[in-house]
């Protein structure tokens, strides 16, 4: 059920919202496991998604727009360890900062891939980048999959052809 | 009273309509033959009147040329893509360039945007529902593949307006689907949607609590579907009347058309049978004017064979979505089919083997889409909604930045609705435009993505370069489409976008089309431009000597105190009808090898440095013929050198500065062309290292390095 929200409520909330962290915006402590964090974040999209606002008056719906956004920020940073670390370090360090923008975030991880020299195109690195989830998940097979993928885009890539002649031997193993 | 709305599941091949009033079981609406699902082809009489559904699908073998079908594989793409490409290689019916690198229709004698047919369609299954239902239709939810870009969704949007539809949401169809499965049972569940349409594939992960609906991740192949089955059938039965006949029917369109509509029905016998006999009779004339046939029977394994690749493509996308979601199959609660194509034993079998388990068997693989659609119709209209969809951007939002590259702005998968600012500065004293070029795609190469628009923004109050802050506002909203927004935070002066393609259809011209009728000649006009976006210079700088005063309309990331960012140069000459363009991108990391210089020369026709603007900069720079660097030491340059319109026109040179930080480039010009030359002031010796061969085909420029040039340093 969608909940029923006082206009001078949403007023509120989007006022303060710019001085709230994420976990304050979710309404979850900052240990709160992962599951936490979803319930949390379905339980603000029942009460501040658009969708159950659009007979609201024009300037309501500009607030719920912002809030709803500002939700789903919370949510893609704390839903993902990597981010949520990141965020937790910002945090850490005492600033007024509430905000890390994803942007910034996904650009330094970007980054971090092509350092590792994990490919020179972007299917090759995607596919080699599967071929490592897969092998860690224990789905070798998928592995191998991925890595040939990856090879139909670099075909001279040592570090895939290593990678491939490793796992099809633990395959026959 | 409750408002009336519905749902429509626009297809490749074939639309439905549903209707989920308050208080009963949603349900689809047939149509007048009281079928379900009506064939998405446009026939177009000779009196100029149309038929929409299977009326106009008989014409498909009388009338090719005049049958309009899988409009949906067109649709909000540019001319030039490969799938346009494809589509006009076996297409029957006129595919033609429109402004802009549109793509238009042409029947008779009226050239129609994709968004115009897609509105007969529309407006068929609305007529449909009109028919079933007292008073008006109040709103229509339509549903589109969950990796459609933003050009699509836009242009669909535009059909729904164009057929006179109130447009609630383009919802995807997978998420359509799991509603549909989900609604009202208060499930707890992790499911896929497995969709694989007549022209689309799908695959969405989604997590189902109670009356909340998460995309955990959704990926897709938008070329990819039945019909591809269809064309692997004609294929065979093709190649065989070549051998049997040595005639291609491949080259008559009547031909082609009666070969395609009984490959569809070969595919569809697969759902039953094991083995299909085929008997297609008068497909061709001899010499003789004898009748030829062909007719024989394809048993599964051919069939098999014939598809196989196929299936197994969609499961290199479903590896991809279930990653991106951090599920293994262990983790799935159920798999829903959607689409015609998964009533094939072949296509379920493989995808119980993909996922482990059986396929959710209750679920009417053609009607759901639009059912689920119909349910999120009703629950957007009425008082007390009580489901909640939580859909993700299927496609990452980049921003294109010097050197061909596109910077991630809001990643594929993230949840929407979603907003996200970057801050950027100006690179020029006192310039007084900025311009974006906005892409949605998964390659960090800008030309590899798909380019949404491109965005001018003045106004602002200038001042020096690196002065100037311009916040920049990218948002997705529910829709799932794009919207930019710049604007100054100093003056709050503001300008925005829903970013349209270029060949899309501005509101002025959807109002002319819904006031004309059916419009002949839909022409758009937009600015094009060229854009580039630099990342804000670092340490290390390579200062040109020679600075345009106020040319380019460049803008640079405000750089924050724990900014990567990295070298950047830019020296931009362009702006000017056939300029000149000098600039380098970033370095490091976000280029293969190194510092990018590039030098573009465009000139219309021939290359004659006489013949460029008369920019007071541009005169220096010929003037001299040289502009001087500084180097950093021991850091490769790269060159690139373009001429006329062609990419393929460059040429690349590196060098190494060495220990030395002045750099001389030089242009001459010559009979024979164009020469480039680099020089190391102190050492006084060229330090050209390594150049490729120039591709210069379209305009015959001969660009060469003088050779004494090409002597390698030390």
């Amino acid at each position: 059920m969608a909940q029923h929200l006082e206009p001078a409520e949403i007023k509120a909330f989007s006022r303060i919202i710019d001085e709230l962290n994420y976990y304050e915006i979710l309404e979850v402590k900052p240990g709160a496991e992962r599951t936490k964090i979803r319930d949390a974040f379905h339980q603000a999209a029942r009460r501040f998604h658009p969708d159950g606002h659009r007979n609201s008056a024009e300037d309501l719906h500009k607030l719920i727009d912002r809030i709803s956004k500002r939700i789903t920020e919370a949510y893609t940073i704390l839903r993902n360890p990597r981010r949520r670390q990141a965020y937790d370090e910002l945090l850490a360090k005492d600033t007024e900062e509430v905000r890390i923008p994803l942007a910034e975030l996904e650009a330094a991880a970007e980054k971090a891939a092509d350092d590792a020299h994990q490919g020179t195109t972007p299917n090759g690195r995607r596919y080699f980048s599967m071929a490592n989830n897969s092998e860690q998940q224990g789905d070798i097979k998928g592995a191998v999959r991925n890595l040939q993928m990856a090879l139909t885009y670099e075909r001279d890539n040592e570090l895939f052809k290593e990678k491939l002649e490793e796992l099809r031997k633990q395959l026959t193993s | 009273m409750a408002k009336t709305t519905i749902g429509i599941d626009l297809g490749t091949s074939n639309s439905c309509v549903a209707i989920a009033s308050e208080g009963e079981e949603p349900c689809v609406l047939n149509n007048a033959r009281d079928e379900s699902i009506t064939p998405s082809v446009v026939y177009f009489k000779e009196d100029g009147s149309i038929d929409v559904g299977m009326q106009a699908k008989v014409n498909v073998i009388h009338d090719p040329a005049n049958t309009v079908y899988s409009a949906k594989r067109l649709i909000g793409r540019y001319f030039f893509s490969d799938e346009v490409k494809k589509a006009k290689a076996v297409y029957s019916y006129g595919i033609e360039e429109g402004p802009d690198h549109s793509v238009r229709i042409k029947i008779r004698d009226e050239v129609l945007s994709l968004a115009e047919i897609s509105a007969m369609v529309l407006r068929e299954m609305k007529q449909i529902a009109e028919g079933h239902v007292e008073g008006d239709i109040e709103g229509a939810v339509i549903t589109v593949p969950a990796f459609f870009n933003d050009n699509q969704r836009q242009a669909t949007r535009d059909a729904g307006q164009i057929a006179g539809l109130n447009v609630l949401r383009i919802l995807n169809e997978p998420t359509a689907a799991a509603l549909a499965y989900g609604f009202g049972k208060d499930l707890d569940q992790r499911v896929a949607v497995y969709d694989l349409g007549g022209g689309t594939f799908d695959i969405s992960i989604l997590e189902i609590n109670n009356d909340v609906f998460e995309v955990l991740a959704t990926a897709g192949d938008t070329y990819l579907g039945g019909d591809d089955f269809d064309d692997r059938i004609i294929d065979f039965l093709a190649d065989r009347f070549v051998a049997e006949h040595k005639i291609n029917l491949r080259n008559d369109p009547n031909a082609y058309e009666r070969l395609k509509l009984q490959s569809e029905a070969i595919k569809k016998e697969f759902s039953k049978n094991d083995e299909v006999t085929y008997s297609i009779m008068d497909l061709a004339r001899d010499e003789a004017g004898h009748s030829l046939s062909i007719e024989g029977t394809i048993n599964i394994k051919e069939f098999t064979a014939l598809v196989m690749d196929l299936i197994q493509r969609t499961f290199k996308v479903c590896d991809e979505a279930m990653q991106q979601a951090g599920l293994t199959n262990r983790d799935l609660d159920g798999i829903i089919l959607v689409g015609g194509p998964t009533r094939l034993p072949l296509v379920r079998n493989s995808v119980q083997e993909y996922f482990q388990q059986d396929p959710k068997a209750d679920i009417d693989p053609d009607k759901v889409v639009a059912v689920g659609a119909a349910i999120h119709a009703a629950a957007l209209t009425c008082d007390n909604q009580d489901t909640h969809l939580l859909d993700v951007t299927p496609l990452t939002l980049r921003i294109g930045v010097a050197g061909g590259l596109a910077e991630t702005i809001i990643e594929a998968n993230t949840p929407i609705p979603i907003e996200q600012t970057r801050a950027f500065t100006t690179f020029q004293d006192y310039q007084e435009t900025v311009k974006l070029r906005v892409y949605q795609g998964e390659s960090r190469h800008a030309e590899d993505n798909e380019m949404l628009g491109e965005f001018a923004f003045s106004g602002f109050e200038t001042g020096r370069r690196g002065e100037v802050r311009i916040d920049v506002i990218f948002s997705i909203n529910t829709d799932g489409i794009v919207e930019v927004t710049a604007m100054d935070p100093a003056t709050g002066v503001k300008a925005s976008t829903e970013l349209t393609l270029s060949s899309g259809l501005s509101q002025d011209e959807i109002q002319h089309i819904m006031e004309e009728g059916r419009a002949n000649d839909v022409v758009t006009e937009t600015a094009i431009g060229s854009v580039n976006l630099v990342k804000m210079p670092s340490s290390h700088v390579l200062e040109a000597t020679s600075q345009a005063n106020q040319a380019p309309e460049e803008l640079l990331p405000l750089p924050s105190a724990d900014d990567q960012l990295e070298l950047a140069e830019d020296l931009d000459l362009d702006d000017l009808s056939g300029g000149l363009e000098l600039d380098t991108a970033p370095a490091g990391p976000d280029l293969d090898a190194a510092p990018v210089v590039g030098l573009e020369a465009e000139p219309a026709g021939g290359i004659e440095l006489d013949d460029f603007a008369p920019d007071p900069a541009i005169e220096a720079l010929i003037d001299e013929n040289s502009v001087d660097f500084e180097g950093d030491p021991d850091e490769a340059l790269e060159l690139e050198l373009e001429t006329g319109p062609s990419s393929n026109n460059r040429m690349d040179a590196s060098l190494i500065a060495g220990d030395e930080e002045e750099l001389e480039l030089e242009i001459d010009e010559s009979d024979d062309g164009l020469e480039l030359e680099l020089d190391d002031h102190d050492q006084d010796q060229a330090v050209i290292q390594e150049s490729r061969d120039l591709l210069f085909g379209d305009v015959g420029e001969d660009l060469s390095l003088s050779e004494e040039d090409e002597e390698k340093p030390e």
